[in-house]
């Protein structure tokens, strides 16, 4: 397999559109990717495209409709989805097509809109769509099975609500001085304890909102593209990962899980790290700054075990300590994570990589992680969905 | 499934089927068990295997009425449809039910002191009404509560 590297990226930033539509989205990231890579639009030999699952048949069809405002070129266009781990498969298609030297030059496109109101069930088949019966007989949006974990944690380790809501006043501060975040307030942790509770233990500024966004890389092997582009970024391994039977977590979507544990927690994002840590022959020790996806504050302390950052149950005391942040051992979501950025499904992990890339191309400004050589994007999708990326300079 | 089995109830009407009976004994959630790989299924038709079971002996069960609560949360908005209950029941408890079979169901919890709820309490199985039909029938999804 060749060396590959981001040679550009583009991001839409991230908000609520209503006024406009995922193709003009989608087309004001990819104009920026080209011009970062030096690119001209001829020259992208492969698409491949996260769908929109709330687009119809545009949305399922996103890579073509995007082909279409640049000129269709008769490259291979290919459409994916992998719920919130939509965007790991894209780029990992990208990659493995440029690995492999299919092509030279390829393009990873992630946009999403989400739809008015929440998000709720897309059929009413239980047979067809175990999904039905969580919303029909339970009443259980997703935050539920976040909060299930969560109180297991708060019995298991002791974690706290202040712990929840540090995470909070953490992340927003780098939010605040994020250009491409839709979130700018600075939360106190007073805030924090005293917003709505949405599901005990979880409250509404510990949960993430959906927003509209789009993410681009651009991915090449090509020595006269790198050498011509401005501090590329080398993919050291871009993964992807299913859950392991006998996985404990209660799943998004699922009614039942197992009583005995035969495998990790979020078993996906074990594996996806696991995988990604063997290719790149790096480990936790070796990454500087690591973009995670804080959906809750759940999410952030869970992740720092679930990839190896610290040990089981030590996830809240490295918070407390410190060291995740922009100068302690593991800079954790200096974007301002999804907390700061609202999640959009499709979009949401190539989002993630060109954050990462932005920081090992010294372009964080305030938010500037020192001397970062490694970075790592984590994604966790529903239903056994995750992909992990390691970047290095 | 024996005669005194009930899949509805005069009166009451499952919302979905196939996920709940009527026993003697209370009710009881559906389940189906793998001889072969030891794993239960929740719901019945929702096979989850170990990877190499040859998955040849699979048998529709029902769980035990009781367990113990492995999780809970307290849900303080009301769930957006096709969730619908006419039960003024915001803030409501949803817990995750450890079963003695070794799966865990998760489900809405009727009790009316949510702030006394703690990993580790008996358990069992109950139906509530989410509403009435035209018909006047009460339809109904399983649920837990605490055994005092
Ligand atoms: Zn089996």
């Amino acid at each position: 397999m060749r060396e590959v590297y981001i040679i550009g990226s583009g991001l839409h930033p991230w908000g609520k559109f209503p006024e406009k539509n995922f193709v003009e989205m989608g087309a004001v990231a990819v104009d920026r990717a080209l011009q970062d890579a030096g690119v001209r639009w001829e020259e992208i030999q492969a698409i491949m495209s996260g769908i929109l699952i709330y687009g119809g048949n545009a949305g399922h069809l996103s890579g073509q409709y995007i082909e279409s405002v640049f000129g269709e070129t008769g490259v291979p266009v290919v459409n994916v989805y992998n719920a919130c781990a939509t965007g790991s498969a894209a780029v990992r298609m990208a990659y493995n097509s440029v690995a492999a030297g299919e092509v030279d030059t390829a393009i990873a496109i992630g946009v999403d809109f989400s739809p008015k109101g929440f998000l709720s069930a897309k059929s009413d088949d239980p047979r067809q769509d175990r999904d039905v019966l969580r919303w029909y007989m339970a009443g259980m949006p997703n935050p539920v099975y976040w909060a299930l974990e969560c109180r297991k944690r708060f019995e298991n380790y002791g974690d706290t609500p202040e712990d929840l809501a540090r995470v909070k006043v953490l992340l927003s501060q780098y939010g605040a001085e994020n250009p491409n975040a839709r979130y700018k307030k600075r939360f106190t942790l007073e805030e924090v304890l005293h917003s709505n509770m949405v599901c005990d233990p979880l409250r509404l500024f510990e949960i993430c909102a959906t927003s509209d966004g789009a993410a681009i890389v651009i991915i090449s092997a090509d020595r006269q593209k790198i050498k011509a582009a401005d501090k590329p970024v080398k993919i050291a391994a871009t993964t992807m990962g299913s859950a392991i039977y006998g996985d404990p977590t209660i799943r998004i979507s699922a009614l039942s899980s197992p009583a005995v544990a035969e495998a990790p927690l979020l078993s996906e994002s074990y594996s996806a790290s696991r995988q990604a840590y063997e290719k790149a022959g790096l480990g936790p020790e070796d990454i500087d700054l690591l973009e995670l996806p804080d959906n809750s504050s759940w999410h952030y302390l869970q992740y720092l075990e679930t990839c190896g950052f610290c040990g089981e149950g030590e996830a809240a005391a490295l918070l407390r300590s410190g060291e995740t942040e922009i100068d302690g051992k593991i800079a954790v979501c200096p974007s301002g994570g999804f907390s700061s950025f609202g999640e959009a499904i499709g979009a949401q992990a190539i989002w993630q990589i060109v954050e990462v890339a932005n920081q090992l191309r010294g372009r964080a400004g305030t938010r500037q992680v020192k001397n970062a050589r490694v970075g790592m994007a984590q994604t966790y999708g529903l239903m056994g969905n995750s992909g992990t990326t390691i970047l290095t300079i | 499934m024996s005669m005194e089995i009930m899949e509805t109830m005069e009166g009451k009407i499952p919302r979905l089927p196939d996920l709940f009976v009527w026993t003697a004994e209370g009710v009881k959630i559906r389940s189906a068990v793998c001889r072969d790989c030891n794993t239960y299924f929740f719901p019945e038709y929702h096979a989850q295997h170990r990877p190499g079971c040859p998955r040849q002996n699979v048998e529709r069960v029902l769980l035990n009425n009781r367990g113990r609560l492995a999780s809970y949360t307290i849900q303080h908005y009301m769930c957006p449809p096709p969730f619908k209950t006419t039960g003024d029941i915001t803030p409501y408890g949803i817990g995750l039910v450890e079963f003695p079979e070794g799966i865990c169901i998760a489900g809405l919890i009727m009790e009316s002191d949510l702030e006394s709820l703690k990993i580790g309490l008996p358990m069992e199985t109950i139906d509530y009404t989410l509403y009435q039909d035209e018909a006047g029938n009460d339809v109904v999804t399983w649920a837990f509560r605490v055994i005092k």
